[in-house]
């Protein structure tokens, strides 16, 4: 048999340039119209291009792009969770509760809320597989209740400060000099560690593995990305701490769904649930972990927010009915490339769609533009990508996935 | 009897061996309705058997029964010559029979390779989940299809962006990964182009010639079953109406036993 594997023909596909813009090129487009934005702001203002602003623009887009990460989870396995901004507001609001009222450790408070965000998010996955009501009406309904639950736990002057309790460092702290470049190595060396062990397993397997794209490309574009970021952010302050918490959970989001099971499981269940059932994949338990996932980020990300504003109010979790933050969450994962429909969309949709978002906020805000602008432009963006992506798919006769 | 001493025979292979699955008596009921009446079924090593009639006549609760899917309400299931009780499909898969679905219950974002083993995954270190052993499923994968004569086919394309015959190759694929003895094709060649269907009767052959027994049901009588199958079955009203060697016989009295005309040659009598 060993034989017969070897002489194999090799798998030579020869792939077109539509091939590749519907599989490992799908980020094309919203990169060239990332880099398309910030040459109109670069022109538009002075201002957009210097360390300081684009250190900004980064650390205004991690909450929406924490909570597109968290979304995405649920989007892929055909579902959505409207409910992850009143997840937010109300979970960072009980975190302000416990620490200024009770007195507890933020060290405790935040955890509690984390944990609490991913327990709302499983009762309402629970609700949807076991009851067999769409997630579309669990969670908005949930999401409703839980706007009250916020406004009920505030206190009369419907604000918690949270100045002086610890909490607001988590949006001070800047990993700045040497440490950046530290953060920087480790984070290269466990990607080219999993791409090298990757590369060793396939070798060890008898199996073919193109160097070049395989391992030295990857770690090299990985490597050279890190390298004009810390760059950037060192030049003005260093590493944001929320930036480096944003950074990690993409690490760990990209792991999780290329490399695991429970990954693979999720894309299979958005794709065909009977299918996956039949091949004896326990689809409930796996959207329930979809939502928990969602719901736990959108929690910690309730908690970046509430640093940064140093404090939580009924405006926590986008105010009532959950507002931009809602739907900027979701159009983040959709304009990064992430499907409604389930089964299709990679980690790299959030830190996109993020970006998109927050550059153009800052850019028409350094333009001097109103908010009024700001949401026609954001609304547009969000057509034109899934246009563009529908585009992709009517010229190459390719489904992406 | 006479039927299968016939059958026997031909499939000089199969050695005058025990069937792997001897069906005997079967009766099913649903509620009010009898389902299956007394129908008859044996599936040996090497052989391919074709399970035809017309809608209703009861070959899909008869693999139904045959896969685990069903329980029947009365009657003899013995595997291997040994009798067995099969209440799920799991029993089924542990004794070795597998089942392709008309719907081949694939995910068409994933790659043959996930899709092979979906659900069965090689799985290493748990860190934040079971990674899972990417090298080794494929190298399975790939001694599987080569296997099957069906090493061209691509290990990394979603398989959505494959061909009907193709995707049907694969889900036949995921059936023998885990090496069954028998395997059941509920219409392999529905939906196919006529080429496609020829390929699929290929890698059927190729199976049986492995030693597999293999179960097909399939409509396509003119164009499949008289020539990819070894032996065709005839249910009719829930119980077995004619039994021919595949060679003996036009798709003509094929039909016409199926819907009960009188010029089959009627075997199994």
């Amino acid at each position: 048999m060993a034989e017969a594997i070897k002489s194999a023909p090799p798998q030579v596909h020869r792939r077109s340039f539509g091939d590749l813009l519907t599989r490992d090129l799908r980020a094309l487009p919203i990169v060239i119209g990332l880099v398309a934005l910030w040459v109109f702001f670069a022109t538009q203002s002075d201002v957009f291009l210097t360390a300081r602003n684009l250190s900004n623009l980064l650390v205004q887009s991690t909450v929406v792009g924490i909570m597109a990460l968290g979304i995405m989870f649920v989007l892929l396995v055909k579902e959505i969770d409207l409910s992850i901004a009143a997840i937010n507001g109300v979970t960072s609001v009980l975190m302000a509760k416990l620490i200024v009222e009770a007195g507890l450790s933020p060290w405790f408070a935040v955890p509690i809320a984390i944990l609490l965000g991913a327990l709302i998010g499983s009762l309402s996955a629970r609700w949807v597989t076991f009851v067999g009501v769409p997630s579309f009406v669990v969670t908005l309904g949930l999401g409703l209740a839980l706007n009250g639950l916020q406004l009920i736990l505030l206190p009369a002057t419907a604000r918690y400060s949270l100045n002086g309790t610890g909490l607001e460092k988590i949006a001070l702290i800047n990993i700045g000099g040497i440490w950046s470049w530290v953060v920087l190595a480790i984070g290269i060396l466990s990607f080219a560690g999993l791409v090298f062990s990757e590369a060793a397993s396939r070798n060890k397997a008898g199996l073919e593995t193109p160097m070049m794209r395989a391992v030295v490309l990857p770690i090299a574009a990985a490597t050279l990305f890190g390298v004009i970021v810390v760059s950037i952010l060192s030049a003005h302050k260093g590493i944001p701490l929320i930036v480096l918490i944003f950074g990690i959970l993409l690490g760990l989001g990209g792991y999780i769904l290329k490399q695991t099971q429970f990954g693979l499981y999720l894309y299979a269940v958005g794709n065909n649930d009977e299918a996956a059932r039949r091949a004896g994949v326990k689809v409930h338990r796996i959207k329930m972990a979809a939502f928990a996932i969602a719901g736990g980020v959108a929690a910690l990300a309730g908690v970046i927010a509430a640093s940064r504003t140093l404090g939580v109010g009924v405006f926590s979790g986008g105010g009532v009915g959950g507002g931009t933050l809602l739907l900027e969450s979701i159009a983040a994962a959709v304009i990064g490339g992430v499907s409604l429909f389930g089964g299709r969309g990679s980690i790299h949709a959030a830190l996109l769609g993020a970006l998109v978002i927050g550059t153009v906020s800052n850019g028409l805000n350094l333009m001097g533009v109103e908010n009024e602008i700001r949401l026609i432009v954001t609304g547009l963006l969000l057509v034109l990508a899934v246009s563009i992506d529908k585009l992709i798919e009517k010229a190459t006769g390719q489904q992406s996935f | 009897m006479t039927d299968m001493s016939a059958g026997r025979e031909r499939h000089v292979h199969t050695s005058g061996t025990v069937p792997l699955i001897s069906m005997r008596n079967i009766h099913k009921k649903f509620g009010s309705l009898h389902a299956l009446k007394g129908a008859s079924i044996d599936v040996h090593a090497g052989e391919v058997v074709a399970l035809v009639g017309d809608n209703g006549a009861g070959k899909s609760t008869m693999v139904k029964v045959m896969a685990g899917v069903h329980m029947a309400t009365s009657g003899d299931y013995e595997f291997e010559g040994k009798p067995v009780k099969i209440t799920s499909p799991t029993d089924a898969n542990e004794l070795g029979i597998q089942t392709v679905y008309q719907d081949l219950a694939l995910c068409s974002n994933l790659d043959a390779v996930q899709n092979l083993f979906l659900g069965r995954e090689l799985t290493g270190s748990s860190f934040f989940g079971r990674r899972i052993q990417r090298a080794e499923c494929e190298v399975r994968a790939r001694e599987v299809l080569q296997r099957m004569r069906l090493g061209n086919l691509s290990l990394t394309r979603p398989v959505g962006a494959m061909s009907g015959g193709q995707r049907q190759n694969i889900a036949i694929a995921r059936s023998i990964l885990w090496t069954p003895k028998v395997v059941i094709l509920d219409e392999p060649t529905a939906a196919l182009s006529h080429s496609a269907a020829e390929q699929v009767g290929n890698l059927i052959r190729t199976l049986a010639d492995q030693g597999l027994g293999i179960v097909v049901v399939s409509h396509d009588i003119h164009n499949f079953v008289v020539n990819a199958t070894d032996r065709i079955e005839v249910m009719r009203l829930g119980a077995n109406a004619a039994s021919f060697r595949t060679g003996d016989v036009t798709g003509e009295q094929v039909v016409n036993a199926m819907v009960g005309g009188n010029e089959g040659v009627n075997l199994a009598g």
